[in-house]
């Protein structure tokens, strides 16, 4: 709390971007009545539950992870190898931020507006599924920024390709069915896990507890997490120390 | 001019330093044209028309709005004036002859030229995919008003980046204000949808503030999307923000300096 002013900048413009999202699923739905067969209501579930996850991501990660890249540029990253910690886990949870958490208020503030709105009733197991689900996506989305923010270990600057997250992100704020069979089905909706992170738990809110989609998504968690560790691993071995 | 013009030289070659992540910026940006496509593919289906335009013209107005983008948008200016200031290296530039604007134009007009070559070469990747879907009208007028509003959309973008730079005179961390403009502009200049597609009434009152001339302006001219009367009368309000923001700029450069200290040897 010692810089409000910054908190408070940074708490708008993440509701700012919450309300953008909101405006343009809006006026989409002036024009049309569905989406790839989800109505106005589903699909502010939908961007809901994503920006649930995104605001967690940035709460919990976002500045640890942020700083990784500048840190390993200038050397600084030699702080968090003298550490006696896992250095991933140290890197990337020192900093909590406030702005983000405040606006998961707001995110699920929507997801629970969105549900009144559809005459949902989901029982505790459900919310609870969801709950897992939401903490699955969360650590796909860490991964994912994690091996773009690795690539600092071997390129001058990371800049632009952070952006990378931000740009695949973008696909998890559209339903599955909007991916036909193809390339772009087989790229994002298999390999890459951006629209199944957060089109399963908007699906256990919708219909119910889906088999396929809870194992696909536990399977997907667990393989990124794995493959943003070995990323990184194999990053800071290149590392050489910029300490006198 | 020959010390802008240097700049301009010196600009390009700093800026040719970072050619990977300017290639790895736009190849991902690719990713936010497949994007568009299966969205919006999914929006129009079943609709043949969404606010009197057909997917063709739509998807070709993300397109315009990507190539645009790469060769007149702000990316990180403010940023770099930001730690200019900070770090006290806009002290040389009070030493010597040299107009702050018109260097740091200069430097933006040359990341633009390797940015925007870059940005090409993505678009060559994924026109084979795309040359199906897009159609540009033929009229001669839209090209000759489009050049100069891409230009003042190049002088809007720089110049109000130019001005959060300058914030930090006033406060020692401005990324929260630049983050706040840039989603203030996304949404009012036209990059998350065509302006075209909000009420009449709200279409109309965006079209007499600075951000719809940041990107959907030269791109609606460019793309169709709106007629010759209301591209020349666009054009003059264009014109008019852009005095207006160089002016802004000037001012608020003049009032940063009152408050600077330049500190060091």
């Amino acid at each position: 709390m010692m810089f409000r002013g910054d908190l408070f900048i940074w708490a708008l413009v993440e509701l700012f971007w919450i309300s953008v999202n909101v405006l343009m699923i809006e006026v989409v739905y002036s024009h049309t009545s569905t989406v790839a067969g989800w109505s106005k209501y589903e699909m502010l579930l939908l961007a809901g539950t994503s920006m649930l996850i995104q605001r967690f991501l940035m709460g919990f990660f976002w500045s640890g992870i942020f700083e990784m890249g500048r840190n390993v540029r200038s050397g600084a990253f030699d702080f968090f190898l003298a550490q006696p910690g896992d250095p991933l886990f140290m890197a990337s949870t020192r900093k909590l931020e406030m702005d983000g958490l405040l606006n998961s208020f707001v995110a699920a503030g929507l997801v629970v507006y969105s549900v009144r709105k559809l005459g949902l009733h989901p029982g505790p197991s459900d919310l609870a599924l969801y709950a897992c689900m939401v903490a699955c996506g969360v650590v796909i989305h860490y991964s994912a920024l994690v091996m773009s923010m690795s690539l600092s270990f071997w390129i001058t600057s990371s800049q632009g390709v952070e952006g990378s997250y931000f740009t695949l992100m973008e696909f998890s704020r559209i339903p599955r069915e909007a991916f036909s069979k193809g390339l772009a089905s087989a790229l994002f909706v298999w390999a890459l896990p951006v629209v199944v992170v957060s089109n399963a738990p908007a699906r256990v809110l919708l219909h119910g507890f889906e088999p396929s989609w809870a194992l696909g998504l536990c399977a997907a968690t667990l393989a990124w997490f794995a493959l943003a560790v070995a990323v990184f691993r194999s990053g800071l071995r290149r590392y050489t120390s910029a300490s006198s | 001019m020959l010390k802008y013009r240097h700049a301009f030289v010196v600009g390009l070659q700093s800026n040719l330093v970072y050619r990977w992540n300017f290639a790895a910026r736009s190849l991902f940006s690719i990713f936010h044209l497949v994007f568009v496509f299966i969205f919006w593919g999914a929006i129009y289906a079943g609709n043949a028309s969404i606010g009197g335009f057909g997917f063709a013209q739509t998807l070709t107005y993300f397109v315009v709005l990507f190539v645009l983008q790469f060769f007149i948008g702000a990316f990180n200016e403010d940023y770099q004036i930001s730690e200019d200031i900070r770090n006290g290296l806009i002290n040389q530039f009070l030493l010597k002859p040299i107009n702050y604007f018109a260097y740091r134009l200069s430097v933006f007009a040359a990341a633009r030229v390797v940015s925007g070559a870059l940005g090409l070469m993505a678009l060559l990747v994924a026109l084979p995919f795309l040359r199906g879907y897009l159609v540009l009208p033929h009229d001669g007028w839209r090209i000759a008003l489009g050049i100069p509003a891409m230009a003042l959309t190049g002088l809007i973008q720089f110049s109000i980046a130019y001005c959060f730079g300058m914030l930090a005179f006033w406060f020692l961390e401005i990324q929260g204000f630049v983050i706040l403009s840039m989603a203030v502009e996304t949404v009012l200049g036209g990059q998350f949808f065509p302006l075209d597609l909000l009420p009449p009434a709200a279409f109309r009152a965006v079209s007499y503030l600075p951000f719809y001339y940041q990107a959907y302006f030269p791109n609606a001219i460019l793309t169709g999307r709106i007629g010759l009367d209301a591209a020349a009368r666009g054009l003059a309000i264009q014109a008019f923000w852009a005095a207006v923001l160089v002016c802004v700029a000037e001012v608020v450069w003049r009032r940063g300096l009152r408050r600077h200290t330049a500190a060091g040897g």
